[in-house]
């Protein structure tokens, strides 16, 4: 054929011909194709090819497959010696390759050759025949098939030659022999402890079913075909992301984690081994997968009980306490909760040695261990007599924070009035005997009611119990404890106005204050109301009050930030700025106003902003506060969490250590402010997985906050949502689900019934739901969350954005595309106009738009955002 | 900062297939369930379209291959059918002329049949390379549709087009390819 020009005319030609009668068919061709009469040749040949429909393209592709396939041919081999063997016979086919039967005759030793076809068709199979091939070579075990030797033909094909393992299927040597119950577990022994070893080298092999396990005639089992293995770098390496290990599973020996495509590791290894159990001693599989169609194995895989083993009818003769044992060891093994499983295939083999012993299961006690254990985590009141005084003294450094802040907002620091409420309060907080009593006598909120009362009685002096009110209320809200310092603060603006008159500077104060409040109830309009009022009496005030105007401009930012009003907050904030660095910009006020400042263009996604915003705060605190002041480590992790946000795990590591170490100096381990600082850097590290040190961050930082704060308080709910993400990356959905209810109820407790926390803690238990396939009960989740985003932040709002990219997510595995679309393409434009385009979560949106619009039949649209995900995934691939 | 809670991000999610993984899969998949076929029924019927739509079913069960969807995996899996036969064809051919030195086959009956497909396949193989010369389009659709058994809406979909642009194309295609077809035979 010529070229494309001549297709197009050859083509519109067929086509006109074709659509006239019979006989003017050869005239009008002639006419039409003088100029070159071979076109007039090729469309005639077309014309009647079109005419018989006789072709291969007519008749199908079926017929020549079946010939060419059916015969089981693979053809000639260009050689018959790999290395000293020579080829004697075919063994086998399979996916990726084609074995043979090697001779080596100086030995008279026999080997199979393992070859990969066609090798040049992609790169990802030359990868993977070569990892099984590494694999190999590190494991010399007697459980495991030797690599003897390895090379490549001259044509590039590659080749491998390995131990021959001439036996049977596992299965069916234990049915052909009638093994008994001890016989079968000896073999089963067996196979860990090739697994184990596999392990000890970090391989995992991912694919262990009977099939792949054949025992000889010695009754020596052989573990085959580490065609998926994965090799694991080290447990803190980062995920291996290469798919050349892919490979459509069978599921019926497959773990969870595999079947949802969710991290893989020795617990993958131990769920299969415990299934070999399962079939090896009942003679059945968990579940009867042969009648159902791929995606419902995987549904009952996922969400159905396992039958107890004991239950099975035609398993293996044993008495009852043996299968009481039995029941506990193979069903911890094959646990769809990968942490509640053997934690190795060392601890299932010893279980199947007591098993074997007559010994007491380790999995039994432990399971009894594990739930004291998690009764006792739950109850713990912090009742040690020496862990009372480090409370006292950690509660006495926040209320001089919260006081000093309190001071300087409400704009009367130099009064004589508040020095004798700040004696009278620290005489409260050190009045108490700080080595008897039992510890509720001396938790704060005790100390507080006492305070309160303590202000109730001051009737003499009005003006202290108001100021008293508003600094207890203030305290109250420190604490979490919003109802108590809603009254508070309500009354004490009531008083001020009774005292002072509506128009008062005491009266913008107790506005100010209430404004803050509402901010932290998540009453974001309240908020903003409250503290505008307040502003415009303070900006009545002659002469002005630079720092409590300043002030009062920072919180309204900050509650328009919170409302998700970006561009409000930031023209406010920048006159906050303004105002105070006009004065000074050596001041306290000053840099607040920056760090807010700071903080909107954080959330709005402008990092670079951000960036240069904090480092511009960070020296100005260092000279106000000194180097190791608290104030420079909240810069610090403000930094930390800038580069978090842009995915830069390690470098927001370093970050959150800097400030860690300022803040421990400054504070003592044992304080909540360590405590923050301790889960910012566990959440760093979760996101590196380096999962031992994120555990021992954030349980410590668990700790701490559960003992200043007791169980029910928001900080103990951060630490605590981030330990649920931990579990959520290692697969531990269980855990994570009991994580992130926690997190629900103390919100709950803690805040109104509409505020935006609940929505998150809300929507990350959703997304357990989602990963463990439970799809409407993941739905329902995500809408209630939304509804919550939607009412306390309103639509445009970040979170809600994320919100509905997920739900979108949660629909599109549902395969409902269309309502996928209307809500992923809802959240990526709102989130799209708020954040940087390669965030996480505008990725995954552009991937799960795709694909819903290729399903949906409009793959034009699809492309469109395939494209723009190449384009920023290549980005952020060059960038790293 | 404090340590504000903020939603989950999604689970460390791997990146989607590439296409050479996906190719892959797909490819050994195929030759997986074919010689399935083969081992548990040797005069069973292996249809490529079903082979590739079992693939698929297969593939739909693994929520950790999303966000393929089953045309994106149809049409590379029409190309990995392709490569199967191809390879089977030229290996067929070399058997016929003796070009290996060793051949460790049990042939049936069909030969001679399986050396006439072989032929026949080699010669739609290098006409379908001549035809992406000057039209991709179209080669790709002669791929999917014969190779994959997708129909003519899938086809439209898949491409972009109109199902009567697919009709058109197809036909067109098909006629030059017979004659091509024709003059090698």
């Amino acid at each position: 054929m010529g070229d494309a020009d001549r297709w197009t005319r050859l083509q519109a030609l067929f086509h006109a011909i074709a659509a006239l009668p019979e006989s003017e068919r050869a005239s009008r061709l002639v006419a039409a194709t003088r100029d070159d009469p071979t076109v007039g040749d090729d469309v005639r040949a077309m014309l009647a090819q079109d005419a018989a429909g006789a072709s291969l393209l007519d008749r199908g592709v079926a017929r020549t497959a079946e010939a060419l396939l059916h015969s089981g041919a693979d053809g000639p081999l260009p050689t018959e010696t790999f290395g000293p063997y020579r080829v004697t016979a075919l063994l086998g086919e399979g996916g990726m390759g084609v074995v043979y039967l090697g001779v080596r005759d100086d030995l008279d030793a026999r080997a199979a050759i393992k070859i990969l076809r066609d090798a040049w068709l992609s790169p990802a199979r030359r990868e993977r025949f070569a990892s099984e091939q590494r694999t190999l070579a590190h494991l010399k075990h007697p459980g495991i098939a030797q690599l003897y030797d390895a090379g490549a033909l001259p044509d590039g094909t590659p080749w491998f030659v390995m131990e021959l393992v001439e036996g049977t299927a596992l299965t069916d040597y234990c049915t052909r022999r009638e093994l008994g119950l001890r016989e079968r577990l000896r073999i089963v022994r067996d196979v860990c402890g090739a697994v184990q070893f596999a392990h000890a080298h970090a391989v995992i092999h991912r694919d262990i079913k009977p099939s792949n396990i054949l025992v000889t005639e010695e009754g020596s089992p052989k573990l085959l075909d580490f065609g998926i293995s994965k090799q694991l770098a080290g447990t803190d390496a980062p995920i291996d992301q290469t798919r050349s290990g892919m490979r459509l599973l069978t599921p019926a020996y497959s773990a969870p984690e595999q079947i949802r495509g969710a991290p893989v590791g020795a617990h993958t290894d131990v769920y299969s081994l415990g299934v070999l159990l399962y079939e090896l001693l009942t003679g059945r599989l968990p579940f009867e997968l042969s009648d159902r169609t791929p995606s419902e194995a995987a549904t009952i895989l996922l969400t159905e009980e396992v039958p107890r083993p004991s239950s099975v009818a035609g398993r293996v003769a044993a008495s009852r306490a043996a299968w009481e044992d039995l029941d506990v060891l193979i069903l911890t093994a094959m646990h769809r909760d990968a942490g509640r499983r053997y934690p190795t295939v060392e601890a299932l083999a010893r279980d199947l040695d007591h098993f074997l012993a007559g010994e007491p299961l380790e999995a039994r006690p432990d399971s009894r261990r594990y739930r004291a254990a998690m009764f006792i985590r739950r109850h713990r009141l912090p009742v040690l007599a020496a862990s009372v005084a480090v409370v006292v003294i950690g509660l006495v450094t926040t209320f001089y924070t919260v006081r000093l802040r309190l001071a300087r907002d409400l704009a009367v620091a130099e009064s004589e009035r508040t020095q004798r409420i700040q004696a009278y309060m620290l005489q409260l907080f050190q009045g108490g005997d700080d080595a008897a009593g039992p510890a509720d006598s001396l938790r704060v909120t005790t100390l507080l009611e006492l305070g309160a009362r303590e202000a109730r009685a001051l009737d003499g002096e009005p003006a202290v119990q108001a100021d008293l009110y508003q600094t207890l209320g203030g305290i109250y809200q420190q604490l979490g404890r919003m109802d108590r310092a809603d009254s508070l603060l309500t009354l004490a603006y009531a008083r001020q106005r009774a005292i002072h008159g509506d128009g008062s500077r005491e009266v913008a104060g107790a506005l100010v204050a209430l404004g803050r409040l509402r901010i932290d109830q998540a009453r974001m309009d309240e908020a903003e109301f409250a503290v505008r009022a307040g502003l415009a009496r303070l900006r009545r005030e002659r002469p002005i009050d630079v720092a409590a105007v300043s002030g009062a401009l920072a919180l309204l930012g900050k509650a328009l930030r919170e409302a998700g009003k970006y561009d409000a907050s930031i023209a406010v904030l920048d006159s906050a700025v303004a105002l105070r660095g006009a004065a000074d910009t050596a001041t306290k006020g000053y840099a607040t106003a920056l760090t807010e400042l700071a903080s909107t263009h954080f959330q709005a996604g402008h990092y670079a902003i951000a960036d240069s915003l904090d480092h511009l705060v960070l020296p100005l605190e260092r000279r106000l506060h000194g180097p190791g002041h608290p104030l420079v480590a909240e810069i610090l992790l403000s930094l930390g969490a800038i580069q978090f946000d842009q995915g830069s795990y390690p470098q927001a590591e370093t970050r959150d250590r800097e400030a860690l170490a300022l803040i421990q100096a400054w504070y003592g381990h044992d304080h909540p402010a360590t405590a923050s600082a301790l889960t910012m850097l566990g959440r760093a590290l979760v996101y590196q997985r380096k999962d031992t040190a994120a555990v021992s961050a954030l349980q410590e930082a668990l700790r701490i906050q559960e003992r200043v704060f007791g169980p029910i308080h928001p900080r103990v709910a951060s630490a605590v949502n981030e330990l649920g993400n931990l579990a959520v990356a290692q697969d531990r959905l269980e855990d994570a689900e009991g994580h992130f209810r926690r997190m629900v109820e103390i919100y709950r407790a803690v805040y109104h019934d509409d505020h935006y926390l609940i929505g998150i803690a809300l929507s990350n238990l959703a997304s357990v739901f989602s990963a463990r396939k439970e799809y409407p009960r993941a739905e329902a989740t995500y809408r209630d969350a939304l509804a919550r985003f939607t009412a306390a932040l309103g639509p445009e709002h970040s979170n809600t954005a994320i919100a509905r990219i997920k739900l979108g997510r949660t629909l599109l595995r549902e395969r409902r595309f269309a309502e996928a679309v209307v809500e992923s393409e809802a959240g990526y434009r709102i989130l799209g106009k708020q954040s940087e385009p390669g965030t996480s979560f505008l990725q995954a949106a552009r991937k799960d738009i795709a694909a819903a619009y290729d399903t949906l039949g409009q793959p034009e649209r699809g492309r469109l955002y395939r494209s723009e995900w190449e384009r920023i995934a290549a980005q952020s691939a060059k960038k790293n | 900062m404090p340590a504000e809670p903020s939603q989950t991000d999604f689970p460390i999610d791997a990146d989607p297939p590439t296409l050479d993984g996906l190719f892959t899969l797909a490819y050994e998949e195929l030759r997986r369930l074919a010689a399935t076929v083969r081992r548990s029924d040797p005069s069973a019927t292996i249809s490529p379209t079903a082979l590739v739509n079992e693939a698929w079913l297969k593939l739909a069960a693994s929520p950790h291959l999303a966000p393929t969807s089953r045309l994106h995996f149809k049409r590379i899996a029409a190309r990995a059918m392709r490569q199967i036969l191809v390879e089977a064809a030229r290996r067929r051919n070399a058997t016929k002329r003796g070009g290996g030195k060793i051949a460790l086959v049990t042939f049936d009956d069909d030969i001679d049949a399986g050396v006439d497909s072989a032929g026949e396949l080699l010669a739609l193989d290098a006409a379908l390379e001549g035809l992406a010369r000057v039209s991709p389009r179209q080669a790709a659709m002669v791929e999917s549709r014969f190779f994959a058994g997708l129909d003519i809406p899938e086809t439209a979909e898949l491409l972009g087009v109109s199902e009567a642009t697919v009709l058109r194309d197809w036909r067109a295609a098909k006629a030059w390819l017979a004659v091509e077809l024709q003059r090698v035979g």
